[in-house]
């Protein structure tokens, strides 16, 4: 996995030119804040996308029997539906995702991911005796939903960069389970700032603050 | 709170709990709330079908089935919603 060190005085100066040095958009990265102060800023930025960053890329997976059935019933899904796209098995992730690429397939993402939530449930649930106890399936169209991750980590990291300057918290905007989640996984190292969610679903948000204040 | 927006919240529930938001536990007793708050509503209530999915989402939910398989009981209520305002 590439990675590069990027330094500047602010997080989007550091990330800038560790994006330039290789060659990659915010869309395709992780960021790791490594160290800040007042006076630098320096991040490790992580290409997380291999296989769109580099073409020439790995060879697909070898066809697991679980995966290729679950793969082969959400393919036979879409064509029901009348969608015509490709269903590829994520390698190397667990739980199994599965990729869904084709051509106009923002009617299978929705508003804020609402149809594609959807799509996961019936997915879950027709693949479900193929599946062990507890485990589950997740499903990404066009990627929508690590791009969506990488935004709210991003969206974290200000957000306490932005509480240790000035010690008050921030309510961030109403987010889906996955996004808290990602905010949450985010933030939990970081020995000042914590988080934590307030309101009801769907209009859940995440607030974040100083660490001392939230105990 | 109209019925459509009262059945989103009740899937949002149902799909915090499947996805493990990581900040609280959610229970199969305030599922089943959400869910009986939808079939309160006189708007759910006139619709039959609409009545036959939210009830089978609640007994689903108490019998412990997959949470998302409450989810899709539940977007098919939502689905009849629509399908019973488009015939009215």
């Amino acid at each position: 996995m590439r990675s590069a060190e990027g330094r500047g005085r602010t997080l989007d100066e550091a990330v800038d030119a560790a994006l330039i040095e290789l060659g990659e958009t915010r869309r395709n990265v992780d960021v790791k804040v490594m160290h800040e102060n007042p006076d630098e800023t320096v991040v490790e930025v992580t290409v997380i996308d291999p296989e769109a960053a580099d073409s020439s890329g790995e060879l697909p997976p070898l066809p697991n029997g679980k995966s290729e059935t679950v793969r082969a019933l959400l393919e036979g899904l879409l064509k029901h539906m009348g969608v015509r796209a490709q269903v590829q098995v994520r390698p190397g992730t667990e739980p199994i995702t599965l990729d869904i690429t084709g051509r106009d397939l923002g009617a299978l993402i929705g508003w804020r991911g609402e149809t594609l939530r959807a799509l996961q449930s019936v997915t879950n649930v027709m693949v479900g005796k193929h599946l062990d106890d507890g485990e589950r399936v997740i499903v990404d169209v066009e990627r929508y939903r690590q791009r969506r991750e990488h935004t709210v980590r991003e969206i974290a990291l200000r957000a306490a960069r932005q509480v240790k300057m000035t010690g008050d918290a921030i309510t961030l905007d109403a987010m889906q389970a996955f996004e808290r989640r990602a905010i949450h996984l985010a933030l939990e190292s970081d020995p000042d700032v914590s988080s934590s969610s307030i309101g009801e679903e769907p209009d859940r948000r995440v607030v974040v603050g100083p660490r001392k204040a939230a105990e | 709170m109209p019925a459509a927006e009262r059945i989103r919240k009740a899937i949002a529930v149902v799909n915090a709990a499947a996805d493990g938001a990581g900040d609280e536990e959610i229970t199969p007793t305030e599922i089943a709330e959400a869910i009986r708050d939808c079939m309160e509503l006189p708007e759910t209530a006139a619709v039959p079908k609409v009545r036959k999915f939210l009830a089978e989402a609640l007994d689903a939910t108490s019998d412990g089935m997959p949470a998302d398989f409450v989810a899709m009981t539940l977007y098919a209520a939502l689905g009849a919603l629509q399908e019973g305002r488009s015939l009215n």
